[in-house]
């Protein structure tokens, strides 16, 4: 589902992302892991072809995202660490404009109610101005749009962070739920815990590499931890 | 899809104060100018009216008088306001109401409401034109200078750039719905226009609705203009502040500094006499003939030989006919030669600057809405030639008139001869027919081309920039 050769990002000859190879297939959750600058936006950014790679190729669903950048977006789902919206419209009319743009224009009110509850927005919420909603509210908008969209691959840069631990815990919850329906996951995150548990794979990075690899189900967190910490001493 | 973007862009900015007070704002601007338009006209149509009337009766109630005196008397044409005026006053304000038409001289047209102002009120007339030409596009680029890079901003671009919505989508949903918000100030204005129109002109306004649909379609289409560039700035520049410091710029460059250039520019280009050197040329010219060749003194030699000749006689006591009215009809008739050379090169010296004015739109496109603005009014350079050119036909055909009566009834060199006073009601009357709306557009075609062109090329630079956004 989502595939990156040898792809490389340089930013004025400081390399960001260096000859990642990386293949996840539907089903899967594979977590990014690594300190901040080690190359996990950069990635997604890539995936989502806001910028242009150096090299190599990454592809959605077979195709390369520069060649086809339209259509390899209808398959993906985005969710940034910060969602944003426009603040003079309500939740459900973001997430209804969202969805719209998306190409799906038919939904009723209730099935938009229905994502913006099943992603713990608070009901009385869904009609008041996005202005109103503190961060964590915004970033379940965020997940409802995703949900909405029925991607088949999503991508997600530190979707948790700013969620309190309830609301992130339903966040697992959902995409264990949507990974089990067959949608492929890349999500960028700091949170070991949350990796392990949700993750199928965990990819540690380092100054643009991805240095290891490892199934979640082959490793305790302690070991999962402590893998990363001894990437990051060196 | 870019139905959509536009209903969002709309509900954004109809629930933003600022959009909400800007409108209101320019809405009673445009209802005040709209209002005092409409009662200006009113008061002028009144005005030329009864002006006509009186000045019918005084040459009516003459009575026995010498045609030549009644001559050097006149009578005035007065020009009608145009329907439309109310919408843009143009030119009225500076090329005079009203042309004297005496014998022996073609006057320039008087009466400009400009000379009885003070310096302040020079800086402009708030008419609906000023409005739609200055104000609005300052509220176009007020709507859409963040439409991308506000976006940018504030995230949300990354957002729906990661939807996979085309960028030329998202820039013709967003320029929709400017158009929109345009609308809300817009349609009930020329709702109100209309009203207006059918008011001004009773009987006229089913023939002025040609012109005045052009006009709003023009309005429409300078706007789309702006809507275009300012959306492509959006889309081009880094940040929000930048695009809109380079708006506010070509805004005022558009508005203020361009026409003001041109404005010297095209006098400097193509200069025109001061009425006292005119006048001096023309007397110079009616004196030493247009040639230099044959003065006058030598044409009226020739003219009493002829007329002897022609009627058998050797004294001019002697001609069945009044030589004075003869010698007068010649005398006009030589002096329309000189008028015709020296009023053509001055029409034209103003035609020319007017094509300075035009070429110039390259920089500024609200030179080309002006001249076809004024154009549709009725009230530009073209249409003000067009009236004093009818007046000056028309005086020359009284001047015939009144020195063939002369002619006809007064003997030899008989000057004491007395018209009859029912004669003065049998002189023709002055009846202007303002040029047809065909005509018109023949005049502003280029300037309706040059219009258009502005709206394409935003539109396709909006198109351009947008497809290229860059998001992160």
């Amino acid at each position: 589902m989502l595939e990156a050769v040898d792809l490389t990002k340089s930013y004025n000859g400081t390399v960001a992302l260096d000859r990642l190879n990386l293949k996840i297939d539907p089903g899967e959750v594979f977590c990014l892991l690594g300190a901040n600058g080690a190359g996990k936006t950069t990635t997604i950014n890539l995936f989502l072809n806001f910028v242009p790679p150096t090299s190599g190729t990454a592809r959605i669903k077979g195709k390369d995202v520069t060649a086809a950048p339209l259509e390899t977006k209808r398959h993906l789902a985005y969710i940034p660490e910060q969602v944003m919206l426009y603040p003079n419209l309500s939740g459900l009319e973001n997430l209804e404009y969202f969805s719209a743009l998306a190409g799906h224009d038919r939904y009723s009110r209730e099935e938009l109610l229905g994502f913006l509850k099943g992603s713990g927005l608070p009901e009385d919420a869904a009609d008041k101005r996005v202005s109103t909603y503190s961060k964590g509210m915004r970033q379940k908008v965020g997940i409802a749009t995703a949900v909405a969209k029925r991607a088949e691959a999503l991508l997600l840069d530190e979707p948790t962070s700013g969620l309190d631990p309830k609301a992130a815990n339903e966040f697992s919850q959902l995409l264990t739920r949507l990974s089990g329906s067959g949608v492929a996951v890349l999500m960028a995150t700091h949170d070991l815990f949350r990796a392990k548990e949700t993750g199928t794979r965990v990819g540690i990075m380092k100054h643009g590499k991805l240095v290891q690899t490892l199934d979640t189900k082959d490793i305790g967190h302690t070991d999962l931890e402590r893998i990363y910490l001894e990437h990051m001493h060196d | 899809m870019v139905l959509r973007i536009a209903r969002k862009e709309l509900v954004e900015m109809a629930r933003d104060g600022r959009f909400r007070a800007a409108a209101a704002i320019v809405g009673a601007l445009l209802l005040m100018a709209l209002a005092t338009g409409l009662a200006q006209q009113r008061a002028r149509a009144d005005e030329v009216a009864t002006a006509e009337r009186l000045d019918r009766q005084v040459w009516d109630g003459q009575g026995p008088k010498n045609p030549h005196s009644a001559a050097h008397y006149g009578v005035y044409a007065f020009k009608p306001a145009p329907p439309l005026s109310f919408a843009d006053r143009g030119l009225s304000a500076y090329v005079g109401e009203t042309v004297w038409l005496e014998a022996h001289w073609q006057n320039l047209a008087s009466h400009r409401p400009a000379e009885d102002r003070t310096a302040l009120q020079r800086f402009g007339e708030l008419t609906a034109a000023t409005v739609l030409q200055l104000l609005l596009p300052l509220v176009v680029i007020l709507l859409a200078f963040s439409a991308f890079s506000g976006e940018r901003e504030a995230g949300t671009l990354r957002q729906l750039a990661s939807l996979g919505v085309p960028g030329r989508a998202l820039a013709s949903g967003k320029a929709l719905g400017v158009a929109g918000a345009l609308a809300l100030i817009l349609v009930p204005a020329t709702a109100l226009g209309a009203l207006a129109l059918v008011s001004a002109a009773p009987g006229s306004w089913v023939a002025t609705l040609g012109r005045a649909a052009v006009m709003a379609a023009g309005y429409l289409v300078y706007l789309a203009a702006f809507i275009g560039l300012s959306i492509a700035v959006s889309a081009l520049l880094p940040s929000s502040r930048l695009a809109l410091v380079a708006l506010l710029g070509f805004w005022i460059l558009n508005g203020l500094v361009v026409p003001r250039l041109v404005a010297d520019l095209s006098e400097r280009l193509h200069p025109v006499p001061t009425a006292t050197a005119m006048w001096a040329a023309m007397r110079e010219d009616m004196t030493n003939g247009i040639d230099g060749h044959n003065p006058a003194d030598v044409r009226s030699q020739e003219l009493e030989r002829e007329t002897l000749a022609e009627y058998g006689v050797t004294k001019v006591e002697d001609l069945p006919v009044s030589f004075a009215g003869i010698s007068l009809q010649a005398g006009e008739e030589y002096a329309n030669q000189v008028f015709d050379k020296h009023y053509r090169a001055l029409w034209d010296a103003y035609a020319r600057q007017d094509r300075t004015h035009l070429a110039a739109c390259v920089f500024a496109p609200l030179l080309a809405m002006r001249s076809l603005s004024m154009g549709l009014a009725g009230t530009d350079f073209g249409q003000h030639r067009h009236f004093v050119t009818a007046a000056e036909e028309y005086r020359r055909g009284l001047q015939r008139f009144l020195n063939g009566e002369m002619t006809r009834k007064a003997k030899g060199l008989d000057f004491g001869y007395r018209a009859d006073p029912a004669f003065w009601a049998t002189a023709p009357r002055f009846d202007y027919e303002p040029p047809s709306l065909a005509s018109v557009l023949g005049q502003q075609a280029s300037a309706a081309s040059l219009l258009a062109l502005w709206a394409i090329s935003a539109s396709v630079f909006a198109g351009w920039a947008a497809s290229r956004l860059r998001v992160a």
